[in-house]
């Protein structure tokens, strides 16, 4: 799910971003969706061939054109109301390892851009930031280091405290002055493994091979402080990190995806995702992962899964689903996942629908879990 | 029927071509005059919009307290601490001589409500190497470019403007490719001000050869409601925009094109109004023949759609060409006045060809409004007759002495109410004054002439050929008394202006004597001086140096000095207050002279200019709150001192306190050297021992020059529309007397078969006009001081901050009468020769018909 907030960061830091998409719109050949379809050969390529290895890889790796650290969480607050929250540091390479600058003042290699946003109800409000890399700067305006371990943007920061790498973390994020301003304080622990997405860790999403260096933190279990509407409220609950990388995402005829990350209530998680386009005979590629307790993952064929739009909503003038079938046979799963309000569009410089679902058993409606729900390209 | 009517009409001109030359000569000056005026304040006004859509002028802007430069760990210290600031880095470079300003902006944290900030066509492009320089395509012309040729190419730089104080081992360091010497690839965007070069912040760094220093940290308005600690917060509202500078500028330019418009109407009406008389004849016979009415006003009314199209397109096409001629000096003194950037080659909008269009013709109906309704009202029956018009024409003189003292009246109301407003207001209601003096002392005019004639015709009863000139004069009357008026108008103007620009520069190179008392002046940069400054003291040949030095403050709100207040921020300027120049600084206002206001300064007061004192209504003895790195503090204005040519408010402190209390920096260095010092051993010895060039050190003549050439280039503009009006308004008089000298020459004849001789009969309009000229030239004398008055005691204070003394010019007035009288002559002279040319028997057959 955390690449397609990777797509929006990568939509706004690849070059065209917003503006330069919005203006020549049908001088580009399709490049998927935000861009991250665009032929990268001259950056380093994201395969199977090595495994993942810690701590190094919770850094950034400035070779690969883009990369991101996301964070959702389905949290409760001291009164009882569901909010869900999310916090998304992304990187993008503006060149390959070869062309980069000398080092000067201000000349950068690489923009970073981070999404916060929170949602309660019907209320949904995000925020923004852009920062590029300073390549005299270690301590720059924004970055990720592996250990011990930190991300940041401006003063948003997620960072792990000596000794507990990526294991417990601290998150502060606000944004806005006075009345305006919203924000959290969180302490976030792992309860669990880490999970590494394919074969060591690289994650195919499309049938020609294109795809990702993957891994995820889903047990995460969260305290905190949340601000939101003038007020500030004690929250709990748990969450899910992602972390991944590519040089080449997408496929060009991938125009976007529906991307789901849920926490069942019997411990177990579930991570699928639907590509549209790039499939095979040119279909949706499908993929699903369902993890275990322990943290084993068993991955579910396309074949196996099926996810289904039930029903859909205007929402920032598009047509939304809103509400899904997901059905993995397998594993006896019948689902319906359904968006808690429609109102999650991000209005960011890459837009797109991001927002908490709950997830019930299709024939009793029985509530089974809750989770994250991320769709782009609509 | 209506086009034959038409063509029956315009046949007339086929046998007069003079008055159609006339009336097209009319319109074409008038609308001439107005579209080139028009055509410099669209340009002005779009340059003003474009730097406005910037930056500057609506982001609010951080500096430090401590008056260091900002830096990039200033920057980025924000940012982590969570402060939304973007950098800008700005610096000049010269291209092809040409002086250019760089702006480096960081595009991923400019506030986005920003032109620039949203402007994230091939983002990656711009902040990747080669990056890329944003320019407005009316740039290229400087850089002797075309629209075609410019994208992608790579301009050399010349050299680096006013590379900031880092040395040269820093350049030295950090040069990727020949970048120091070339502009990244140019790519076009018309929304940028001229003469200004975006690109990004690290590009800029790299040609401006500053590492880590910035000129500014923006945040978007009100987006940080108190400053970040050891921080000093200005809004972006309290920052004056070009546009608001300016706005009294390019009014008085409006005001003197819309003199020449108005003058150049006359012309019109003088020519439409003859056509008419002349065609009353042919008129009634149409009307006889069946033609109704309405049909006839139609025909007229085409026509004169038909000489509208004519000469607004003439008056537009030489407007334009003469708003190119006058641009470059109106665009030098912008920035030499208000530091306002204006593009040096038109740029006109759709709206200002609709409005020129419709001045032009607005006005062409306007003065033949008369001629409508009298077509309208023919009676067929009438005859013209001479004596019954001149009846009728003391009933139009009495209609315009009552029309005088009713806008006497209102200039008279305009003077009180001025005089209820607080000084530097009221640029409007002043040129109302002005227009309604003009008006009624022209509406005076013939009323008086009448008068006058009346009495010279008692006084010469004895003298049959002078007291039949003087009769002849008065029937002429109708017909010359709008040229009169037109001339009587552009001699008033002119005398007013001329004595204005003369005071001004008498005042101005004056109070430069004053300002500039030291020889010798050494600029460069702060971190530069500041050493520099023990090293001239260590010198034997330096007899005194005198630092001078900048910073700002922002002026908080008399009756709340608190951190919330409404704040202002004001230029410091620091002197040092040593006999050399405290015994000649000037000084306009003082609580108890010059000596205790000196001493005051020393002593923790502050002198203020000029301007302050008029926009803020303050006087010697007030104190002001200003908002220190101590805190807030109050200071009592010991003084106010005339600081001509600055368009902003500013406060004096001597320069150690400036330096020591408010943060500021040298600025430069005075320099008062032996007799016997060898001025060229001590530049070349500042030039090796700092990284100066030795154009850092200036002579004060050359200031003065310089100082001079930009006070003339200021009111070129001036002149030029001053001297064009009275062009103009001979033009008008010229007009009125060739379109009569046909019908003159029938009334000589006669005259001249009762044996008058021919010379007296050609010297006798010379002597008719010249007088009549003459009294018009008197009457506006006084005029003209009137105008001149208004100009330095209320216009000026209110368009630039100062009030000049008034000045009179006994040569100006001299030259006003001479050029009413030459002017006069002139005109009269052409129909003169014409009728010494014609032969006695062309006389005779005149009077015959």
């Amino acid at each position: 799910m955390n690449y397609f907030r990777l797509s929006t960061a990568l939509v706004a830091m690849a070059c065209a971003t917003l503006i330069g998409c919005q203006e020549s719109p049908s001088d580009a050949a399709p490049q998927g969706f935000a861009g991250l379809g665009e032929n990268a050969e001259e950056f380093a390529q994201a395969d199977a061939s090595t495994p993942l290895s810690f701590p190094r890889d919770h850094g950034s790796h400035p070779d690969y054109r883009i990369e991101w650290w996301y964070l959702t969480a389905n949290l409760e607050d001291d009164k009882g109301e569901p909010l869900g929250l999310q916090w998304t540091l992304f990187r993008q390479a503006l060149t390959p390892p070869d062309e980069r600058p000398a080092p000067s003042p201000w000349a950068a290699d690489q923009v970073w851009m981070a999404h916060l946003g929170i949602s309660r109800g019907e209320t949904h409000v995000a925020a923004e930031r852009f920062a590029r890399s300073h390549s005299e700067h270690t301590n720059g305006q924004a970055g990720a280091e592996a250990a011990p371990f930190q991300a940041w943007i401006d003063d948003w920061l997620l960072e792990s405290p000596p000794g507990a790498n990526f294991e417990d973390f601290t998150l502060q994020a606000y944004s806005g002055e006075g009345a305006d301003r919203f924000g959290y304080t969180l302490t976030l622990s792992a309860q669990g493994p880490l999970v590494w997405h394919g074969e060591n860790g690289f994650n195919a999403k499309t049938v020609e091979g294109q795809g990702s260096r993957y891994y995820s933190q889903p047990f995460l279990s969260i305290t905190g402080r949340v601000t939101l509407s003038g007020e500030t409220r004690e929250v709990s609950g748990q969450g899910w990190l992602d972390r991944e990388w590519s040089s080449q995402l997408l496929s060009q005829e991938q125009t976007g995806w529906d991307w789901f990350s849920l926490h069942l209530d019997d411990g177990r998680k579930l991570m699928a995702y639907r590509l549209r386009g790039g499939g095979e005979a040119g279909g949706d590629y499908v993929f699903a992962h369902l993890i275990s307790v322990d943290g084993q993952t068993q991955l579910i064929g396309a074949d196996r899964v099926t996810l289904t739009p039930l029903e859909t909503q205007t929402v920032a003038n598009r047509d939304i689903p809103t509400r899904w079938s997901l059905t993995l046979p397998d594993a006896g799963l019948q689902l319906i996942v359904e968006a808690r309000h429609p109102n999650r569009w991000m209005p960011t410089s890459v837009p797109y629908w991001e927002g908490d679902v709950v997830v019930r058993q299709a024939e009793t409606q029985e509530n089974v879990g809750v989770g994250y729900l991320e769709m782009t390209g609509y | 029927m209506i086009l034959r009517v038409l063509a029956t009409l315009l046949a007339h001109y086929r046998r007069h071509p003079g008055q159609l030359a006339m009336l097209l000569l009319g319109l074409w000056v008038a609308s001439a005059l107005w579209s080139s005026v028009q055509a410099v304040n669209a340009t002005a006004k779009d340059s003003y919009a474009r730097a406005n859509a910037l930056f500057s002028a609506n982001l609010d802007e951080l500096s430090r307290r401590d008056g260091q430069p900002l830096t990039r760990e200033d920057y980025l210290r924000l940012r982590r601490e969570g402060f939304p600031v973007s950098p800008i880095l700005e610096g000049t470079l010269e291209i092809d001589g040409e002086r250019l300003t760089i702006v480096g902006i960081e595009p991923l944290t400019l506030p986005s409500s920003n032109t620039l900030g949203a402007s994230g066509a091939a983002l990656t492009a711009f902040i990747t190497p080669p990056w890329q320089t944003r320019l407005a395509p009316d740039t290229l012309d400087l850089l002797g470019l075309s629209r075609q040729q410019a994208p992608g190419m790579t301009p050399a730089v010349d050299s680096a403007g006013d590379r900031a104080g880092d040395s040269a081992e820093d350049r030295a360091g950090d040069s990727i490719e020949d970048s120091g010497q070339r502009l990244p690839p140019l790519a076009l965007r018309t929304d940028l001000p001229p003469n200004t070069l975006v690109m990004d912040i690290a590009a800029a760094a790299l040609l401006l050869d500053r590492d880590n220093t910035l000129s500014q940290l923006v945040t978007a308005p009100g987006a940080l409601s108190t400053a970040p600690e050891g921080y000093r917060l200005t809004r972006a509202a309290t920052l004056a925009s070009p546009e608001q500078l300016t706005e009294s500028f390019h009014l008085n330019l409006t005001a003197l094109a819309l003199l020449s418009l108005v003058v150049g109407l006359f012309i019109v009406q003088a020519a439409l109004g003859l056509a008419m008389e002349q065609r009353l004849t042919t008129l009634r016979t149409l009307r006889a023949l069946g033609v109704p009415a309405a049909t006839l006003v139609m025909a007229i009314l085409l026509e004169l759609l038909v000489f509208g199209v004519l000469g607004a397109a003439l008056g537009l096409a030489s407007g334009i060409w003469l708003a190119g001629q006058l641009l470059p000096d109106v665009a030098t003194t912008l920035s030499s006045l208000y530091q306002a950037d204006v593009n040096r080659s038109l740029v006109l909008p759709w709206h200002y060809w609709v409005g020129s269009l419709a001045i032009t013709f607005g006005g062409l109906l306007l003065a033949g409004s008369g001629v409508l309704w009298r077509a309208a009202r023919l009676n067929v029956l009438a005859l013209g007759q001479s004596q019954a018009w001149r009846l009728a024409y003391q009933r139009q003189l009495n209609r315009m002495t009552l029309g005088a003292a009713a806008v006497a009246v209102l200039a008279l109301g305009l003077v009180l109410w001025l005089s209820l407003l607080p000084p530097g207001q009221g640029v409007l209601i002043s040129f109302g004054f002005v227009a309604a003096l003009l008006l009624s002392s022209a509406l005076c005019l013939p009323p008086l002439i009448n008068g006058v004639l009346h009495l010279l015709q008692r006084w010469l009863r004895r003298h049959p050929l002078a007291h039949w000139a003087v009769a002849d004069i008065q029937l002429q009357l109708p017909r010359l008394s709008l040229a009169m008026m037109a001339l009587l108008i552009a001699l008033a103007t002119n005398l007013g202006v001329s004595s204005m620009v003369g005071g001004f520069r008498l005042t101005f190179l004056d109070w430069l004597d004053q300002r500039l008392a030291a020889p010798l002046y050494v600029n460069a940069s702060p971190s530069t001086l500041a050493p520099m400054l023990d090293w001239l003291d260590a010198r034997p040949d330096v007899a005194e140096t005198l630092p001078t030095a900048r910073g700002s403050v922002d002026l908080l709100a008399m009756d709340d000095a608190q951190e919330q207040g409404t704040r202002k921020r004001i230029a410091l300027f620091g002197i040092t207050p040593a006999p050399t120049i405290t015994d000649r600084w000037p000084l306009l206002d003082t609580t108890e002279g010059r000596p205790t206001a000196w001493a005051a300064l020393s002593a923790n007061s502050v002198f203020i200019n000029e301007q302050m004192a008029v926009a803020q209504q303050l006087v010697p003895g007030d104190a002001v709150t200003l908002d220190t790195p101590q805190g807030a503090r109050p200071f009592e204005i010991a003084a106010v001192y005339p600081d001509y040519g600055n368009p902003r408010q500013q406060i004096l402190v001597p320069t150690e306190v400036l330096i020591q209390r408010f943060g500021g920096e040298v600025a430069s260095i005075g320099l008062v050297v032996n007799d016997r010092a060898d001025r060229q051993a001590l530049r070349q010895a500042m030039t090796d021992r700092f990284d100066v060039s030795t154009e850092a050190m200036v002579d004060q003549q050359e200031i003065k020059r310089l100082a001079t050439q930009i006070f003339e280039r200021t009111f070129t503009i001036t002149r030029a529309l001053n001297g064009l009006t009275l062009g103009v308004a001979a033009l008008a008089l010229l007009a009125t007397l060739l379109a009569q000298a046909r019908e003159r020459r029938r009334q000589l004849a006669s005259l001249w078969a009762l044996g008058v001789p021919r010379k007296t009969l050609t010297f006798l309009p010379l002597f008719q006009l010249g007088g009549l000229a003459l009294f018009t030239g008197v009457v506006a004398i006084p005029l003209g001081i009137a105008i001149t008055w208004t100009l330095v005691a209320i216009i000026n204070v209110a368009a630039f901050g100062w009030r000049l003394p008034l000045y009179l010019f006994p040569w100006d007035i001299l030259i006003t009468l001479i050029t009413a009288l030459g002017v006069a002559l002139a005109a009269a002279a052409l129909p003169s020769i014409q009728l010494w040319r014609t032969s006695p028997q062309a006389m005779l057959n005149q009077g015959a018909t």
